[in-house]
């Protein structure tokens, strides 16, 4: 039901909004009453200049600050420092000093020093001709096997 | 522990006291920092357990990524919202930053929890704050019906987990993850147990999603804005893979039967969605989608139980997560500049955003995950394990893969070659912002190739 209602009132929606608000359509959700009062009148008031729903004019903000960075629409100063900052905090700090710190971090497991001494061991037993690897892990003869035939 | 949990709820104050006009700029670097603290995690202490100074708190390296991730994932989504909130009332932004920041805390908690129940409140605690900011602040609205579906896919799925949980600390005396993993393997050998096995497991499949139960996700990444999409994404639906990695300790032999059914839906869901991707008109969609279809690789790495298969699924859940962020910010930024989700009102984009093309096309290669990327690290280690269970498997893996590459070049093609639309010439350029933005998801997938035994695991 409920995406029925969906499918109906876009349309109807629309129609309320064009002749209602007219061209002051600051809120991208239609009029519903499911989402209560809160469309329109707790909004920051429109000006007379059509505006977009990021409640700034439809002139870009690149015009009255060519620096723009997209952090803080109206304080160029702010804007400058929130990228300044996000920059140094995010790359400088985060991926530099915790890549370092990554980087440093001890062989968890030993298994770069296990590959590495495989390696060696490698090289060393194929330079005196010994086999790689024995069969057995414990000398046969040390092993105490019970006699068979006995109870 | 303490020492990033602490900073966490120390945001708190800083969103309610700092000066409007200095909001976005403390908030984002308070989270920053705790990103970077967040690395210490990192260094385990013990080689092959827990790091922990207390019994309640503790992390080990299944959980140590995701929980780097997710604080890793809080700076970029205030650095996301800073553009669509800030026309707002400043308590609105407050508030909105406040859930962004409460998610956090109630993941941390849960990535981090050592008994299961907790992990259980915290799993549930997580739908609050995103309840709210799909139903708040989504754009359209069907986000009614999003929030709706969101919630109750997950409450039908973790109720019966609750009844298992209960009857699991009955039967075992404790809920501790610490003491749990060396407990006697259980007797189940009845229908009842099955039940119980089900209902352990559910809850997590739900949120993963698995292919049946995945319809709230396209509805809710879709009409979330772009912070919900991104922890929905990123974080949320690893919750799932991380419950079940946990959970499945527990629940052999059964699963050795009982994962059957499931881990054929879930192969099944990656061909489907990704056909499904194949024929979206909205990009949203296109890419929650196909999150769909990478956590069904993960969850059928998860059911298999091997070795393999849990390492590649950790590695495919923190490469998906970065990913997936990264291709919900780049629509948004779209979106942002056009008020539109169509694809077809949003093409060409490369001939006016080339730098931005770049972003696309790396987030797309990685998608579709190009080597030496983590994306495909995981999803081979899942399709080789995969096919060691059963040869047939390659068969829906191989389908699944091609149809990957073919979706994810479909919406490169479609957003960033073709003709450009006259409407779109006049567009805003790409703001500093949202360059660093991308750039912060994707330097660490590209780092990660670096180092990948970070994201391995305990099976290895």
């Amino acid at each position: 039901m409920a995406s029925r209602l969906s499918r109906f009132w876009p349309t109807l929606s629309r129609v309320r909004l064009s002749s209602a608000l007219g061209s002051r359509c600051v809120s991208q959700t239609p009029n519903s009453s499911a989402s209560g009062a809160a469309v329109a009148s707790d909004l920051q008031p429109v000006s007379p200049a059509a505006q977009d729903s990021h409640g700034h004019a439809e002139v870009s903000p690149f015009e009255k600050n060519p620096d723009f960075h997209g952090f803080h629409h109206h304080d160029s100063f702010v804007d400058e420092w929130n990228m300044r900052l996000a920059f140094f905090f995010g790359i400088s700090v985060a991926i530099v000093v915790g890549g370092t710190f990554i980087h440093y971090l001890p062989d968890h497991g030993m298994r770069q020093w296990s590959r590495r001494e495989a390696e060696r061991l490698i090289k060393q037993r194929e330079a005196e001709g010994l086999p790689l690897m024995t069969e057995n892990s414990y000398d046969p003869s040390t092993i105490v096997l019970p006699s068979s035939g006995e109870e | 522990m303490l020492k990033v949990l602490i900073p966490t709820i120390m945001l708190f104050p800083t969103i309610w006291l700092t000066s409007p006009k200095w909001l976005w700029t403390t908030t984002t670097a308070h989270s920053l920092l705790i990103a970077s603290i967040s690395l210490m995690w990192l260094k385990w202490t013990s080689e092959a357990g827990w790091t922990s100074s207390n019994t309640y708190l503790a992390t080990d390296p299944l959980s140590t990524p995701l929980l780097v991730l997710t604080c890793w994932l809080l700076p970029l989504m205030i650095l996301a919202s800073q553009n669509h909130i800030n026309p707002e009332p400043i308590n609105r932004q407050r508030s909105y930053i406040t859930l962004l920041a409460s998610l956090q805390t109630f993941l941390i908690m849960a990535f981090g929890a050592t008994e299961i129940i907790m992990f259980y409140i915290m799993f549930e605690a997580t739908l609050i704050p995103t309840l709210i900011i799909i139903t708040r602040w989504g754009n359209q609205a069907e986000r009614l019906n999003a929030g709706t579906y969101f919630l109750f896919y997950t409450l039908a799925g973790s109720l019966p987990l609750l009844v298992a949980l209960l009857l699991l600390q009955q039967s075992t005396g404790t809920l501790s993850m610490l003491v749990l993993q060396y407990s006697q393997p259980l007797q189940l050998n009845s229908w009842g147990h099955m039940i119980w096995w089900a209902g352990c497991l559910i809850a997590f499949l739900v949120k993963m999603p698995l292919y049946g139960v995945h319809l709230w996700l396209p509805k809710a990444h879709v009409e979330a804005p772009v912070a919900g999409s991104m922890v929905l994404a990123a974080v949320l639906l690893k919750l799932g893979g991380y419950g079940m990695m946990r959970m499945m300790i527990m629940l052999d032999p059964l699963s050795k039967e009982l994962a059957y059914p499931f881990i054929i839906l879930a192969l099944w869901g990656i061909i489907m969605t990704g056909s499904i991707c194949l024929r979206q008109t909205d990009l949203k969609s296109l890419i929650a989608y196909s999150s769909v279809s990478h956590m069904g690789l993960v969850a059928a790495g998860i059911l298999i139980q091997t070795p393999w298969g849990f390492s590649g699924a950790i590695i495919l859940m923190i490469a998906h997560g970065l990913v997936s962020s990264a291709l919900f910010c780049l629509a948004n930024t779209a979106y942002e500049r056009t008020h539109s989700r169509t694809m077809m009102l949003a093409r060409g984009l490369q001939m006016i955003f080339p730098l931005t093309a770049m972003w696309w096309f790396t987030a797309n290669l990685a998608n579709l995950a190009l080597p030496p990327l983590p994306n495909l690290m995981g999803e081979l280690m899942i399709i080789t394990t995969l096919f060691n269970w059963s040869p047939w498997t390659i068969l829906l893996t191989g389908l699944g893969t091609l149809i990957t590459a073919g979706y994810s070049l479909y919406m490169f093609l479609m957003t960033q070659r073709g003709p450009t639309p006259n409407h779109i010439m006049g567009l805003q350029p790409f703001h500093t912002r949202e360059h660093l933005l991308m750039a912060l998801h994707l330097i660490p997938v590209i780092l990660l190739v670096a180092k990948p035994e970070l994201m391995w695991g305990w099976c290895y």
